[in-house]
């Protein structure tokens, strides 16, 4: 919406627009179709003459065809194709994380004041031995072992996968800043490293992912983690794949690919079709970085994910990400996006409980994705069972993005999921790392103020202390699945 | 009484602990800590209370005592026969109670069998060796199985008397003062909830360990998890269970010193161990990482009792020190004190020298060697230092 009284005409919206909704003719401004709502002119606007407002519904209402579906069908019938949407679906399916409520210290164990007392949010990501070996040497005790790879990060959070190519170059570099100043570890997506990153080498989570673009040994034996790409959680089942127009040259590069061709990773990889062929794989990638690092598998959050993740952790894997249902995704076919995985509150009981069960939860560090929007997700996520919160959208969104789902064009107007020149120098990559930065920060202060608040002055005694979460919602059968008590149930 | 009350799970609250060891090979009358507990009346409210006394049966010190509390007869048999099958019974007795005015019946059952552990313990999950896992794995196999039996202690050449009532009651309930021991600890309990459950008291006991603990543990999901994988079965259900299996798992099966142990469960923070030398470091880090599961979070002071190799006393609290405990010596130093409150010592030894000990930091003494820490030194003294 357009004020005639405000609007100087000055085509600033127009330019603004990537999505070429807005056309400037004859000094004159016009909406033409094809809003995306990502307020990006409206945000450019010098005289603030722009509002984007919902636009009302053109279908006639109909509860069951609502107008999204008939968009979907109008869409399909004129190009006959599988649909692509980006970001994490959009259908509102109940959020468990609402469902659940946190627990506080009263009377009988004190609080703790976060500005007064230490708190400690240190993680570690790896393997761990379960048992410390020290052995009597003469009179003195030595630590026989024990050692492992293992990575430190100062807060319980882990940005996820966002390739180059799917974000442009600035976005990445924002992302793998942000890490470094916070220390944490930020995943480098299936793109490879550009030459430029390898100084933030050791902050970065490096994915192999069945198309193997950019893996090298030497890639791998600067990085801080390797990870195993197995599945997604926006996409279970399903590869990568970069759109041609995407493929730039400095994509071409990283990735090394012939420019302009479509980046498609293969649905399986192609050497495994098995959790034996798994085993390998890791092992092959510690021999590789001469076990200097730790190897983890990423996998979707699907159906039958306990037993999954049991054979993941036996197959040798020193970290495991599950990512949610909910998770996104820079281009994925809408029919899985919206209706494929699970949630992934309840993978994470799930695995959690599996893996104590067999004895391997001490083994491993588990990390969970698939849209975590803010520390109470976070919190919630490592009450359930995660060691680390791993994020990518609400990052995306610290820097600018509106989740307007539109990634998989590649003409995103904030310059984040970009590669055309002119719209990813829209992103100043120092304000965007130290937005994120703030952010994380931010959500860590959070989290040390619960954990103050539950009576517990370090992050790992919350690890899978489902004790402390209480279930508030209408389905007392989640509650169960989940291992959680239900609200009004005390400890005896 | 013995049996578990329904839906009961956890009971959280507030105690009174008080131990002493004699480290000279004297022995500590049972009047001594039944005097030391019931001084600090302040901190029970008639809810629970027990006793652990070590060395109280100098002629039968390499048996096993399994002492029981039983609903009736026929949890007792029950009982009796599934011992029969799995070790060599050597001797059984009726544990000596009495009636006290204030105590409300019905009592338990309380019995005790002498036993010498079988050469192999054939289970389903394959067979156990070790002798001393073995009686875990019975103590713990009756606790979850047998109706109206619990086993509230296992080890050698010491037993628990426990109850619920006023540390008093208790103490006359068993005329604690017909034994001597070398070494006692003790606790008196203000749940804020409690069934009446006798099995329930404190001290918590397995195999030679016993604990007395105060405090409430704001990890117990996460300590619970740990010593369930180790194949440790959570019959009680309180925080107290869970620290008694850690400290089990630790030193007798992970073979860790004891204030190595002890650290894992209250660490320093990262900013001192970054601090520390080299060696230290390193350890301090690793067994934060290894047993990160370990770490009790939350208010707790703890009083510890091991028989094995030798009769060991340890007194820690937790590391931001949210639970009182305070240490102490006799004037000749033979014999070490630990308690919540300083009365407790007073009222026994009005003599002797007390001081508090760093938070976090375990304070052990050790029949035979006197004081080996006074919970003052860094935390790996004799360990790698």
């Amino acid at each position: 919406m357009i004020d005639e009284e405000l609007c100087i005409n000055c085509g600033k919206c127009a330019k603004e627009c990537s999505f070429g909704a807005l056309d400037f003719k004859e000094k004159k401004v016009r909406y033409q179709g094809g809003c995306v709502a990502c307020g990006r002119c409206m945000s450019f606007c010098p005289t603030s003459a722009i509002m984007v407002n919902d636009v009302p519904n053109i279908f006639p209402h109909h509860p069951w065809f609502t107008e999204r579906d008939r968009r979907a069908i109008a869409a399909q019938a004129r190009s006959g194709g599988v649909l692509l949407s980006s970001c994490g679906t959009d259908l509102p399916y109940r959020s468990i994380y609402d469902d659940l409520l946190l627990d506080a210290a009263q009377v009988t164990n004190p609080s703790i004041d976060p500005l007064r007392e230490p708190i400690e949010t240190r993680t570690y990501l790896g393997r761990r031995s379960g048992k410390l070996c020290i052995e009597k040497r003469g009179k003195k005790y030595e630590l026989v072992s024990g050692d492992g790879a293992i990575v430190s990060m100062d807060m319980p959070i882990m940005i996820g996968h966002i390739s180059l190519g799917s974000v442009s170059y600035n976005t990445q570099k924002a992302l793998f800043t942000a890490a470094e100043h916070l220390n944490i570890v930020a995943g480098s997506g299936e793109g490879g490293l550009h030459p430029d990153f390898f100084n933030f080498a050791h902050r970065i989570n490096s994915e192999v992912a069945s198309g193997r673009f950019g893996v090298t040994p030497e890639y791998l034996k600067r990085v801080a983690a390797v990870e195993i790409k197995i599945g997604q959680g926006a996409k279970p089942g399903h590869g990568g794949h970069l759109p041609g127009e995407k493929v730039t040259e400095m994509i071409s590069q990283t990735r090394m690919i012939p420019e302009g061709t479509d980046a498609l990773s293969p649905y399986p990889h192609h050497d495994i079709y098995s959790i034996e062929d798994l085993q390998q794989l890791i092992s092959v990638l510690k021999e590789a970085t001469d076990y200097q690092m730790p190897v983890g598998v990423k996998v979707a959050a699907v159906h039958n994910i306990g037993a999954i993740a049991s054979g993941i952790v036996r197959a040798g894997a020193d970290f495991m990400t599950i990512d949610g249902f909910r998770g996104g995704t820079g281009s994925a076919p809408r029919v899985i996006r919206d209706h494929a995985g699970i949630p992934i509150e309840v993978a994470i009981a799930t695995v959690d409980q599996k893996l104590t069960e067999e004895g391997l939860r001490n083994k491993v560090t588990l990390c969970a994705s698939g849209s975590v929007r803010s520390s109470a997700d976070m919190i919630k996520i490592i009450a359930l069972g995660a060691d680390v919160a791993s994020v990518c959208t609400a990052a995306m969104v610290a820097m600018g993005c509106r989740v307007c789902q539109h990634c998989h064009m590649g003409i995103c107007a904030w310059g984040i999921a970009t590669q055309k020149v002119e719209l990813a120098s829209r992103l100043d990559p120092k304000i965007a790392a130290m937005s994120v930065v703030n952010l994380f920060r931010a959500w860590n202060e959070e989290l040390r103020e619960v954990l103050g608040a539950m009576g517990i002055d370090s992050v790992e005694s919350l690890v899978g202390n489902r004790d402390r979460l209480r279930y508030v919602g209408p389905n007392p059968k989640m509650a169960e699945v989940m291992d959680v008590k239900h609200v009004g149930e005390g400890w005896g | 009484m013995a049996s578990r009350p329904p839906g009961m799970e956890r009971q959280p609250g507030g105690c009174g602990i008080a131990g002493c060891i004699d480290v000279r090979g004297g022995k500590i009358s049972g009047d001594t800590i039944a005097k030391m507990i019931t001084t600090m009346g302040e901190r029970e409210n008639g809810l629970g209370a027990g006793y652990v006394g070590y060395g109280i049966f100098p002629d039968r010190r390499d048996e096993y005592c399994l002492q029981f509390l039983f609903d009736n007869e026929d949890a007792k048999t029950r009982t009796e026969e599934f011992l029969k099958d799995n070790v060599y019974i050597t001797g059984d007795e009726r544990v000596y109670t009495r009636k006290v005015s204030t105590l409300d019946p019905p009592y338990p059952l309380v019995w005790r069998f002498f036993a010498i552990a079988k050469e192999k313990l054939d289970w389903p999950r394959g067979p156990i060796f070790d002798p001393d896992d073995r009686i875990v794995e019975l103590a713990m196999q009756i606790n979850t199985e047998v109706d109206g039996a619990f086993c509230v202690s296992s080890g050698k050449d010491m037993a628990v008397f426990k109850g619920c009532g006023y540390s008093h009651e208790i103490a006359e309930f068993f005329d604690i003062s017909r034994y001597e021991g070398s070494m006692w600890l003790s606790h008196s309990r203000f749940p804020t909830n409690s069934p009446g459950w006798w099995a329930g008291a404190h001290p918590i006991s397995i195999l030679d360990w016993s604990v007395c603990h105060n405090g409430e543990i704001t990890s117990y999901g996460v300590n619970k998890k740990l010593v369930e994988m180790e194949g440790y079965k959570c019959s009680l259900l309180t925080d107290t269970e869970v620290i008694i299996y850690i400290w089990d798992m630790l030193v007798r099966r992970h073979g860790l010193p004891i204030p190595t142990a002890a650290f894992a469960m209250a660490p320093w923070y990262y900013p001192l161990i970054e601090g520390m030398d080299e060696k230290s470091k390193k350890l301090a880090t690793w067994l934060r990482i290894v047993y990160k599961e370990a770490f009790l979070n939350g208010p707790f002071s703890i009083l510890v009792g091991r028989r094995e190799p030798e009769t060991t006393m340890i007194a820690m609290a937790d590391r931001k020190k949210l639970r009182p405990l305070i240490a102490g010596t006799s004037e000749k130093k033979d014999v070490i004190f630990a308690a919540s409150e300083e009365c407790a010592i007073r009222a026994v030894d009005t003599k002797a020298w007390t001081w508090t000990a760093d938070a976090g930091s375990p304070v052990i003494a050790q029949r035979g060697k006197g004081l080996i820490r006074s919970g003052l030194e860094h935390p790996f003294k004799g360990v790698m230092e």
